[in-house]
């Protein structure tokens, strides 16, 4: 797995990542596309340290911004 | 938006698969200058099943000297990557943004993954694009603003004579580490779906 921005976060990811790529491969790819609480409690844990070290690093707004001014990408089903 | 560069190119690996890899691209021996990923959020539309994805990379490495002139003293770049995956359709999108030069110019790169006519193999079709903020004010006010006179142009002409090489190497570059990671999924036993 790849690192965090922010090596105190590294163990949440990591526990959140594995838990992802096991739905992801798992369910998600074999067709259960309904949204899932699986992962949900470790994401929060390990975005609320994320969040706090992107804010310390002065980032945070910047990503925010960048993240709502982009323009959206859809995958659309026209094949 | 101007397009700069589009390529296509065949993963030998099923479109299941091959998304798996995306996310586990890194850290692999092609992409030493990633130095971290973060998810920043992931959901699934209710009601289109599409899984929306938006991450966060630090890249680093000097950028290339022409285009150094414009956007000096940048040494690491951060990357927001946001992806779709519509898994009933199989088809994926992303979209990566370097987001220092936010508020000037972004180099902005789209992939699409769908399965390929042999089904066995996956198709993807990258284009990389130039969007300049200033483009999408009025244009009354860019010729007042302060980058008068170094526009979208002329950092496009810049970076058009270093940047294809840099673009195919660091395309080649990405393929292989997608490649390294698919032999890897293959060997755990990932055969798809």
């Amino acid at each position: 797995m790849s690192a965090s921005l922010a090596p105190e976060c590294s163990e949440a990811k990591e526990r959140y990542d594995t838990c992802f790529i096991n739905w992801y491969s798992e369910k998600y790819l074999r067709g259960q596309t309904k949204p899932s609480k699986e992962c949900e409690e470790l994401f929060e844990i390990y975005k609320t340290c994320l969040n706090k070290a992107l804010k310390e690093k002065g980032i945070y707004d910047m990503i925010e911004e960048a993240r709502k001014t982009g323009p959206e990408i859809r995958a659309t089903s026209k094949r | 938006m101007v397009k700069f560069f589009e390529t296509n190119f065949s993963y030998d690996y099923q479109w299941p698969a091959v998304t798996l890899a995306y996310f586990l691209r890194y850290p692999n021996p092609y992409s030493t200058h990633v130095v971290s990923s973060d998810t920043l959020s992931s959901f699934v539309n209710p009601e289109t099943g599409n899984l929306h994805i938006t991450r966060l990379h630090l890249k680093r490495g000097k950028l290339p000297a022409s285009v150094a002139r414009f956007i000096p003293k940048i040494k690491e770049s951060y990357i927001l990557e946001r992806s779709v995956i519509d898994a009933r359709n199989q088809r994926m999108c992303t979209e990566s943004r370097n987001l220092d030069w936010e508020g000037v110019l972004s180099v902005v790169e789209n992939q699409e993954y769908v399965p390929a006519a042999d089904p066995a193999r996956t198709d993807v079709k990258t284009i990389v694009k130039f969007e300049s903020r200033l483009g999408h004010r009025k244009r009354e006010e860019e010729k007042r603003g302060f980058f008068q006179g170094w526009g979208t142009s002329g950092v496009r002409a810049s970076l058009e004579v270093v940047g294809r090489s840099r673009m195919r190497d660091g395309l080649m570059k990405s393929r292989e580490g997608m490649k390294l990671v698919l032999e890897q999924l293959r060997e755990r036993g990932f055969v798809g779906v």
